[in-house]
């Protein structure tokens, strides 16, 4: 041992030891700080969170008509419900009552707690209405179009489990509310029985009475329901929406970033960009290696300019801003109105209304026709609709413009008022005359199941979107005729269930017309 | 792209703003933060933060002392604000029971408003003063309170023996000596609960015969023999509760048990009441009740004229002044009984679960007031309501002297099956030595011996083809064609057709019943000729032989 | 941070942007500050305001044959309470090793966890126990007697 060099490497340990914090910082952020185009690339694909975002981005997607963050709100939204979730989980107790009482325990004794209620409440609300303006604008603007249709597909089972996680946390706090809309969303489970009883099939193929027994784990709401319920809503569905969003979003990128109009590069060197990174607009000089291998059009060959700009930080102010004016939002509501929290539940005393979340009370309003056409059947043909429409639809006039496609906004707005006015003209005659049974009293249930407000409704915007497709010869124009039926009629259904239903589901103009109770 | 970074630039100002209003709110603007700031003990200002009473023996977390600091355990000395004031001295210490045990309302919540229970969805308000002793019942359900008439003798015997001379009971008596504080004998207001020495009496004599001068022997007397159990029965119901106790005893005297259960006791025909206490304001509908949303209103009303209240109800109104109707009102709000660690069972109870004793005293009159009252009325003389059939008066001396007592225990067993007489001989209902009490008070309410009968259960021997005809014309209108009732009581009812003795029914029909609409059928009447014995006798063979060949 | 030579500088690399931006970081500065706040605020909710645990005062009623140097322990609580000439006294019977309860025997208490041993007031005679078992305070105040688990007192304190 020569004394000089052991100096040597003692300097130097206290060196490296000194340098830790700054080598730490480095490796973590390999890149440097992200201030020219090289490393504000690296920063992207080099980091974990972020890598999901192409590089560059397309001028055409970063304008706010273009999508009005709607997604990013949906994914905010899920976020803010996801970490207040998981905050309720230190204080919740999956057990009747029990639930009830430590629901009362976060209002009033946990630190936050009432706010954190309040938020995930708020975030679940806002996030199911971010998640249908989101499939709205997708649809508008046909960004289901090749090569996107799978991805619509993806959209739509991201809608049916987001529904699904609120359908299942409206149980967990045990009150009324919640006991009384759950044993009416396990009956629309078992509604299938509607037809099977008609058919005298229910001894032999039951799949009503399975849904329910396999939702409730008994016969009735109560401790076995409550924990299915909670592993649905804490375990099997956050894990499912989170894969789902993973391939959602990968999709995105391999798919080729937001959709925007075959002219949108014409249509932006008519606008200056604003930034004051320049914009990355010569047309590319060749095609990707990996392009060799990938079969089909790739990305890069054949395109003109390229129009993009840096990702880092163009696109991540625009993510980060609607982040945070979700959570303004929710913060905002979350401190006006406090989540509900009625009496504990009681099965033998129903709610009177009992409703269900609101985005259900459309359904609700249906199921009041027919059980099983109003809560499984025409739910299911409006999916199975929605899941068809890229495949039916292979036009491309008008994609990646609002209302892109023959006939365009003149279409939808027709739709639009006929979508609205059909359903009040219908609720108005219905509530009026009344119905079928009240006219044939031993009418068969089976013809009943089959003709019901319901399903005359959507008879009538089927036939007008066939009529729309031979007027103006394109699929597109009758799909463009249906959605829009389809969320005027949803809309109006819900308005209804929501403010006008009283006591018995009958017909109040306003609340305060209810009888006393 | 300014425009997304002024978005995020006004988001997130805005964020940072409300989450600062947030924090300055749950920090410094709860209620019982503000409270507590201004407590002070000697030692100098108290701990601003929760605090709570918990009892897991009883069930209870109660934030109550959240603002009501100087109720929490060890922190009496707390002062500074009104409503930091300690609670009055109780035999149930708040900081070890906890507040809502007694007063009700919801321990969970720290605000007002919810605590106090003035809010909509809940399921729990707080008593208030006028029925706050009805939280007794929470634990303290077995008083073992007798009827109403008794309990008053047994008040009036206390006082009327001169007993408050020395002793203060429920804060009145006690004036022997007022200016040196006037108590000789202790305090008896809470013997009930306490218990006291059962041989109390010859001890007072031992000692009045020891004492020559004094109170001993001025103002003690021997007491009669009948009067030592009515002081018995005054010193056990002394539980520091008195209304609870009157109210229990209007209870007791109004025979709701008749239809409905109390912890596993009573009839069928009502809800079970057990609980009742708890009832939801929440959960009623108080569209035809005039006066205020309260649940004390609802039941109060609802007493008044039950089938307005509750659509369809078929429980009678009960025939009763405004105090009694209050002190039934108070007596369901006690009905909250919650299940305790065997560490708080009160004595009371000890007795009726582990002992099996009753929850209410078990003379004759308590329990046909408990059981009987409601349908037959207090004094037994029946009950006749609109839309309802009426209930027979069975003190009707009539009655009384011609049916023997195996016709009224028989009755009292098994009741008329068919009609809405329930038997009683059932776990939840009377025990067998309690039916025996029960008819030898019948007896007594009619006031009337029966006569002797020398002759044989059955005697009758007249042909039961002729009675059937002179039943279908002179019965029928009343019983009802082949006796199965109509106005008149059904007489084809196995219990009373085994259980009756010919004498029995000959008599009834030859004598009537006064003050009934049978009349007696030796006497003619304007629409009908007179029956003689002979013809009595054929109808007795008639209804015999609906009995289907039995003997 | 490496600097790379002007004269290497490509197409896709250019000069680093000169003009500090500060709305934009204003903005990010905003928005981290205000998702700090909230995640501070987040933190305080596992910290949960009220135990669950009753109060650590407690009465109680002592058996009449009482032994002096006999242990009398109240149900539920890990409290030794004797009584001798001298008064009344309490010590906690929660080992100050690591928090099992110890048992009173003859000599003393007896860990069963780590065989820590305990002389009759308290003192450690063997095992890994660093201190004493505590003596609670007691009150007796019109023959009540109370245990306030919370307070400790000096070993000896007996209260008449």
């Amino acid at each position: 041992m020569v004394p000089t060099e052991e100096k040597d490497a003692l300097r130097e340990f206290a060196a490296s030891l000194k340098s830790v914090p700054t080598r730490v910082l480095e490796t973590a952020f390999r890149t440097g700080t992200p201030n020219t185009d090289r490393s504000r690339s690296t920063f992207v694909f080099g980091n974990v969170f972020l890598h999901l975002h192409s590089v560059r981005t397309h001028r055409w997607s970063l304008r706010w008509t273009t999508t009005m963050g709607l997604g990013i709100m949906s994914v905010s939204a899920f976020l803010i419900a996801l970490v207040t979730g998981v905050l309720l989980m230190f204080y919740y107790k999956p057990y009747p009552e029990a639930a009830y009482q430590s629901i009362k325990d976060i209002h009033f004794v946990v630190p936050t707690g009432r706010l954190i209620r309040n938020l995930h409440r708020w975030s679940a609300n806002i996030m199911v209405i971010a998640v249908i303006l989101h499939m709205a604008r997708a649809f508008y603007t046909a960004a289901y179009r090749r090569p996107r249709e799978y991805n619509w597909l993806i959209g739509i089972g991201l809608l049916v489990v987001t529904l699904g996680l609120s359908f299942t946390g409206y149980l967990l706090p045990w009150d009324q509310l919640a006991y009384w809309a759950i044993t009416i969303g396990a009956n629309i489970a078992q509604s299938p029985r509607e037809v099977t009883d008609a058919l005298n099939l229910t001894d032999y193929f039951d799949p009503g009475g399975m849904q329910r027994l396999l939702l409730l784990g008994s016969d009735q709401v109560g401790a076995e329901a409550l924990i299915r319920f909670h592993l649905l809503h804490v375990m099997i569905l956050p894990l499912a929406i989170a894969a789902l969003m993973g391939v959602h979003f990968w999709r995105i990128r391999k798919d080729g970033g937001m959709v925007r109009p075959a002219d949108a590069d014409a249509l932006l060197t008519a606008r200056p960009a604003e930034s004051v990174t320049p914009v990355f607009n010569e047309a590319p000089v060749k095609t990707y290696q990996l392009a060799a291998i990938v079969r089909g059009r790739s990305a890069a060959v054949g395109r003109g300019q390229e129009n993009t700009v840096p990702s880092m930080p163009h696109l991540f102010y625009a993510e980060l801003g609607v982040l945070m004016v979700t959570l303004l939002a929710c913060l905002a509501l979350s401190l006006y109105s406090d989540a509900p929290l009625k009496e504990l539940a009681n099965p033998s005393i129903p709610e009177n209304p009992a409703k269900a979340p609101w985005y259900f009370l459309g359904l609700q309003e249906m199921v009041s026709f027919s059980a099983f056409m109003g809560g499984v059947g025409i739910p299911a043909i409006v999916l199975i609709g929605l899941a068809l429409i890229p495949y039916l639809d292979r036009e491309t006039e008008g994609t990646g413009k609002w209302f892109g496609g023959p006939g365009g906004w003149p279409l939808v707005r027709f739709s639009a008022l006929l979508g609205l006015g059909v359903p009040i003209i219908l609720e108005a005659a219905v509530i009026r005359f009344g119905w079928l049974r009240e006219w044939f009293p031993h009418i068969p249930q089976l013809i009943i199941t089959a003709i019901n407000p319901g399903t005359i409704l959507t008879l009538i915007y089927a036939l007008f979107s066939m009529w729309c497709i031979r007027r103006y010869q394109s699929t597109r124009a009758g799909a463009l005729a249906l959605f829009t039926c389809f969320l005027a009629g949803f809309i109006v259904l819900t308005i209804i269930g929501t403010y006008f239903r009283g006591p018995n589901w009958v017909f109040y103009w306003s609340p305060s017309d209810w009888p006393k109770h | 792209m300014k425009k997304n970074k002024y978005l995020l630039l006004f988001a997130s100002l805005s964020v940072l703003a409300l989450l600062t209003g947030a924090a300055i709110q749950e920090n410094f603007l709860k209620d019982w933060r503000r409270i507590q700031v201004q407590g002070q003990t000697d030692d100098g200002p108290i701990a601003v933060q929760l605090r709570q009473v918990v009892n897991n023996n009883l069930g209870v977390a109660d934030r109550c002392v959240s603002c009501h600091v100087s109720m929490a355990p060890g922190e009496q000395s707390v002062r500074g604000a009104p409503l930091l004031v300690a609670h009055k001295p109780v035999v149930h210490d708040p900081a070890d029971y906890g507040c809502t045990v007694c007063h009700g309302g919801q321990g969970q919540a720290t605000e007002k408003l919810d605590a106090h229970g003035d809010v909509h969805f809940w399921p729990e308000p707080m008593l208030d003063k006028a029925t706050l002793y009805a939280g007794c019942g929470t634990c303290h359900v077995a008083l073992h309170v007798p009827e109403q008439s008794r309990l008053q003798k047994a008040s009036l015997a206390f006082e009327r023996l001169d007993c408050y001379a020395c002793h203060r009971v429920d804060g009145k008596g006690g004036t022997l000596r007022p200016d040196q504080g006037g108590m000789e004998g202790p305090n008896l207001s809470r013997v009930g609960a306490t218990a006291f020495d059962s041989e109390w009496y010859p001890k007072h004599l031992a000692k009045s015969a020891a004492a020559t001068a004094g109170p001993w022997k001025t103002a003690f007397r021997t007491i009669a023999a009948e009067d030592l159990p009515l002081l018995g029965d005054f010193l056990q119901t002394r539980v520091a509760a008195s209304q609870l106790v009157a109210a229990k005893s209007t209870f007791f005297s109004s025979g709701c048990l008749g239809c409905h259960k109390v912890s596993g006791v009573g009839g069928d025909a009502g809800p079970d009441l057990t609980k009742a206490g708890f009832k939801d304001p929440g959960l009623v509908s108080f569209e035809h009740v005039p006066g205020d949303g309260s649940i004390k209103n609802w039941m109060a009303e609802h007493f008044r004229a039950p089938a307005s209240v509750v659509a369809g109800s078929l429980m009678p109104p009960a025939p009763l002044s405004d105090k009694e109707i209050d002190q039934l009102t108070f007596f369901t709000l006690s009905l909250r009984r919650k299940d305790l660690g065997d560490l708080y069972l009160p004595k009371d109870r000890i007795r009726a679960v582990k002992f099996g004793e009753r929850e209410f005293a078990t003379d004759g009159a308590t329990l046909y007031g408990a059981f009987c009252a409601g349908c037959h009325g207090r004094d037994g003389q029946g009950r006749r309501l609109p839309g309802l059939v009426s209930f027979p008066s069975i003190a009707n001396p009539d009655y009384l002297a011609i049916a023997p007592d195996a016709l009224l225990a028989k009755t009292v067993e098994l009741g008329r099956p068919g009609r809405r007489m329930p038997g009683w001989l059932k776990p939840d209902g009377l025990r067998a030595e309690e039916m025996k009490t029960v008819v030898a008070y019948i007896r007594t309410l009619g006031a009337t011996e029966m006569e002797e009968d020398p002759k044989p259960a059955r005697w009758v021997t007249a042909a039961p083809i002729a009675g059937k005809r002179i039943f279908a014309s002179a019965c029928a209108g009343c019983h009802g064609p082949d006796a199965k009732g109509a106005e008149g009581p059904a007489l084809n009812n196995p219990v009373l057709l085994d259980a009756a003795t010919d004498t029995f029914l000959v008599e009834t029909v030859a004598r009537g019943r006064k003050g009934t609409a049978m009349a007696s059928f030796l006497e003619p009447s304007p629409v009908r000729s007179a029956l003689t014995r002979a013809d009595i006798e054929s109808v007795v063979a008639y209804l015999r032989s609906l009995q289907g060949g039995k003997s | 941070m490496t600097t790379t030579p002007a004269a290497s500088r490509s197409r896709l690399d250019p000069e680093p942007v000169p003009r500090r931006d500060w709305l934009g970081l204003s903005s990010l500065w905003a928005a981290a500050g205000a998702l700090l706040f909230g995640v501070t605020g987040m933190l305080k909710l596992p910290k949960a305001a009220v135990l669950a645990s009753p109060s650590k005062k407690f009465k109680v009623t002592l058996p009449e044959s009482l032994a002096a140097g006999e242990a009398f322990v109240p149900p539920g609580r890990a409290v030794a309470i004797y009584k001798d000439a001298q008064g009344v006294y309490a010590v906690s019977s929660i080992c100050t090793h690591l928090g099992c309860v110890v048992k009173p025997n003859a000599e003393g208490f007896e860990c069963p966890c780590h065989g820590s041993r305990f002389a009759a007031n308290g003192e450690v005679t063997k095992g890994p126990a660093p201190r004493p078992l505590p003596w609670l305070k007691v009150t007796v105040a019109g023959g009540a007697i109370t245990v306030d688990e919370a307070t400790t007192v000096p070993q000896g304190t007996k209260v008449a």
